[in-house]
């Protein structure tokens, strides 16, 4: 029996210790400093890091910007994020407006001072890995814990906007909105699913380069496709040579391309910009005679798609309507 | 014909017997160097991320049914193709001008600010928020080499050394200015890097009509133009004495040399040595006549820019290469060769 009790107590011991590892919500303040505020050990890109349990004052970069609006964390200072605007409700558009701006839309134009006068007790950079590279880290250790969460593959925005949350001790409201967008992406789902799981989709994304010639194709995964996804859509087909981050799950094919790349879709779907309008990119795409030859386009099944740079829950929720109202026309076939 | 026309034909470079035995062999090598043109004109069409036969190129020419190869010859690389012949002969021709007019063998197009003007107008421009896709950059970039031209026309019209000089001081000037614009400004940067290494690639949806018409006519101008410069490689004090209009002649050449140069700088971007290095390899066979050298340089300028083209599309196994870079990494060797070969007294 006291072996059994034993091994109950180091198992307990033990998982208290890999919670801690992990960085979930264990403090971190020593029993003799009743006065010290509680802290916690959290796994980032940038190592074990121990931040305040309750954090007061924030400052956000980068992609954890709109998480943190979204998610009512205390801000004290935001970076400039103005690729997020047309996404933003009206609601958080005035707070984002109103938060002091530390650094601008490049992490290398990061105003070190204006981080310290703001005076926050947590740093939350999300920018990709390569770039924490032009932010000096050090320095802005010398004022808060800095904790770096940056976007990975596009589709994994999910994970990360959570991560950025708990760090900043903001879960109950990102909970709340990760409820209501699973519930409406399963009513969509279900809205679709005589129609959407049978056909083979492909997507042009709003980053090709035109002064080269070039298209952006994404699969599975990336920006344009994951919340469609998340409806039951297909995209098929992977890239030729996969790379980092978003090049895992799309490509920049030459122009010529274009028929070996969707000659076998059924539907195709394109990103437009947030007031719907086409980005340069994909028009170049779309006034293309190889585009025009297309069966999906011969078909009339090409659907332009806004909104298909959400990296919240909030966000991805006008995502989910844009696509709904994109889709209808598959419904009356 | 005028006096200057008569001075120089082919009896300055040689005397009409001497120029009746060259004639042929010129005129030969003229009609070989179209062949060579119409060759890799076909080439430059079948070559790309999807190969297409050089039969399916013709019959994509001459017997169009709209298939997916034809779509991409027709509607893709051909443009792209006569793209590459009109900026490769007005970037040749321009050189040939400025390198007879300035009677520097290292003077090309750009020396005239020409390019500088361009990217600085292009920099202001994306600042501004109006140089936006193509058909801005194009119009900003026509704009800037215009008025660059005509700025070191105005102050350095009065002799070649003087418009050298003041080419080189404007460009430095726009230049300099420019790249402390792009340095502060990161999506004015992002704007200008793709145009300034110089691509044929995606101009096809461009607005191409105006500089490529502008370009037809300088080089017909520039043909006719050429006989009067001949009066003016003996000198200006000869040429006066055949009855050249120095001044006037000089003035025709720097207005073509702006067009040419301004229009295929727009079109295509910043495209080195093409200018500098077709001239020097044609001299030779030109044997001093400037209307051979025009016409030369009209033929192997667009055969040096398609090759380059060719490669632009071969040479990386991930993509293209801009053809900028693929004319500057040729074009040094070639200069080397050619200073070995023919000597540095050709230059």
């Amino acid at each position: 029996m006291s072996i059994r009790r034993s091994s109950g107590l180091i198992g307990a011991v033990s998982l208290a210790l890999v919670l801690a590892a992990c960085g979930s919500s264990d403090e971190g303040g020593s029993g003799d400093s009743a006065k010290a505020p509680k802290t916690r050990v959290f796994t980032a890109d940038n190592g074990k890091i121990t931040i305040p349990a309750d954090p007061k004052r924030v400052v956000a970069t980068g992609y954890a910007v709109p998480v943190m609006i979204e998610a009512d964390a205390p801000l004290v200072g935001i970076s400039s994020w103005k690729r997020g605007e047309p996404m933003m409700t009206d609601e958080d558009l005035a707070t984002y407006k109103k938060l002091t701006k530390v650094a601008g839309e490049q992490a290398a134009e990061t105003n070190y001072e204006a981080v310290a006068e703001a005076e926050p007790d947590l740093i939350v950079i999300g920018v990709p890995a390569p770039v924490l590279g032009d932010i000096d880290v050090k320095r802005l250790e010398s004022i808060a814990p800095v904790v770096a969460i940056g976007p990975t593959v596009p589709s994994a925005w999910r994970e990360l906007s959570r991560k950025q949350a708990d760090a900043a001790g903001a879960l109950d409201k990102f909970d709340a909105a990760q409820k209501t967008y699973e519930a409406k992406a399963a009513e969509l789902k279900a809205k679709y699913e005589d129609v959407l799981p049978q056909l083979k989709l492909g997507h042009v994304g709003a980053y090709g380069e035109v002064a080269k010639g070039t298209f952006q194709r994404e699969f599975g995964g990336s920006w344009g496709t994951n919340i469609a996804e998340d409806l039951g859509a297909a995209y098929y087909g992977k890239v030729k040579e996969a790379g980092e981050g978003s090049r895992s799950v799309s490509e920049y094919p030459s122009i010529e391309e274009l028929p070996a790349a969707f000659g076998e879709a059924d539907v195709l779907t394109y990103s437009v910009n947030a007031d719907g309008s086409v980005p340069e990119a994909v028009q170049y795409v779309l006034d293309s005679k190889l585009w025009k030859n297309l069966p999906a386009v011969k078909a009339g099944k090409s659907f332009p798609l806004r909104y298909t740079e959400a990296a919240t829950y909030g966000q991805a929720m006008k995502t989910l309507d844009a696509i709904d109202e994109s889709f209808a026309p598959l419904l009356k076939r | 014909m005028t006096a200057a026309g008569r001075a120089s034909g082919p009896e300055v470079s040689g005397g009409p017997a001497r120029t009746r035995r060259a004639f042929s062999p010129q005129l030969g090598l003229f009609v070989g160097g179209l062949v060579l043109l119409a060759v890799v004109a076909v080439l430059s069409m079948g070559v790309g991320a999807r190969p297409v036969p050089p039969a399916e190129v013709v019959r994509a020419l001459l017997d169009y049914q709209g298939t997916d190869d034809h779509v991409i010859v027709r509607d893709v690389r051909l443009p792209r193709s006569l793209l590459a012949v009109a900026v490769g002969a007005a970037l040749a021709v321009a050189g040939a001008l400025i390198q007879t007019l300035a009677r520097n063998p290292l003077a090309e197009p750009g020396i005239l600010g020409v390019t500088a003007g361009a990217g600085f107008a292009i920099t202001v421009g994306s600042a501004l928020g109006l140089a936006v896709g193509q058909a801005g950059e194009l119009g900003f970039a026509i704009v800037g080499s215009v008025l660059a031209a005509l700025l070191v026309a105005a102050v350095g019209r009065r002799s070649p050394l003087r418009l050298v000089l003041t080419g080189v001081a404007l460009t430095a000037v726009l230049s300099g200015v420019a790249l402390g614009m792009r340095l502060m400004l990161p999506d004015v940067f992002d704007t200008y890097r793709f145009w300034s290494v110089g691509s044929l690639a995606a101009r096809e949806q461009a607005p191409l009509a105006l500089p490529l018409t502008a370009i037809v006519v300088c080089l017909l101008g520039a043909l006719l133009l050429s006989r009067a410069l001949n009066a003016l490689t003996l000198g200006e004090n000869v040429a006066h004495t055949l009855g050249a209009g120095v001044g006037r002649v000089r003035g025709l050449a720097l207005v073509l040399i702006t067009v040419l140069c301004g229009a295929a700088t727009a079109v295509a971007g910043p495209i080195l040595f093409v200018g500098l290095i077709v001239p020097h390899l044609v001299r030779k066979p030109a044997a001093g006549s400037v209307p051979w050298l025009i016409l030369y340089t009209m033929v192997l300028g667009p055969v040096l820019l398609l090759i380059a083209d060719i490669g632009s599309r071969v040479l990386l196994p991930t993509g293209e290469v801009p053809v900028g870079i693929v004319t500057a990494f040729l074009g040094g060797p070639m200069l080397i060769w050619a200073v070995r070969r023919y000597g540095a007294g050709s230059l």
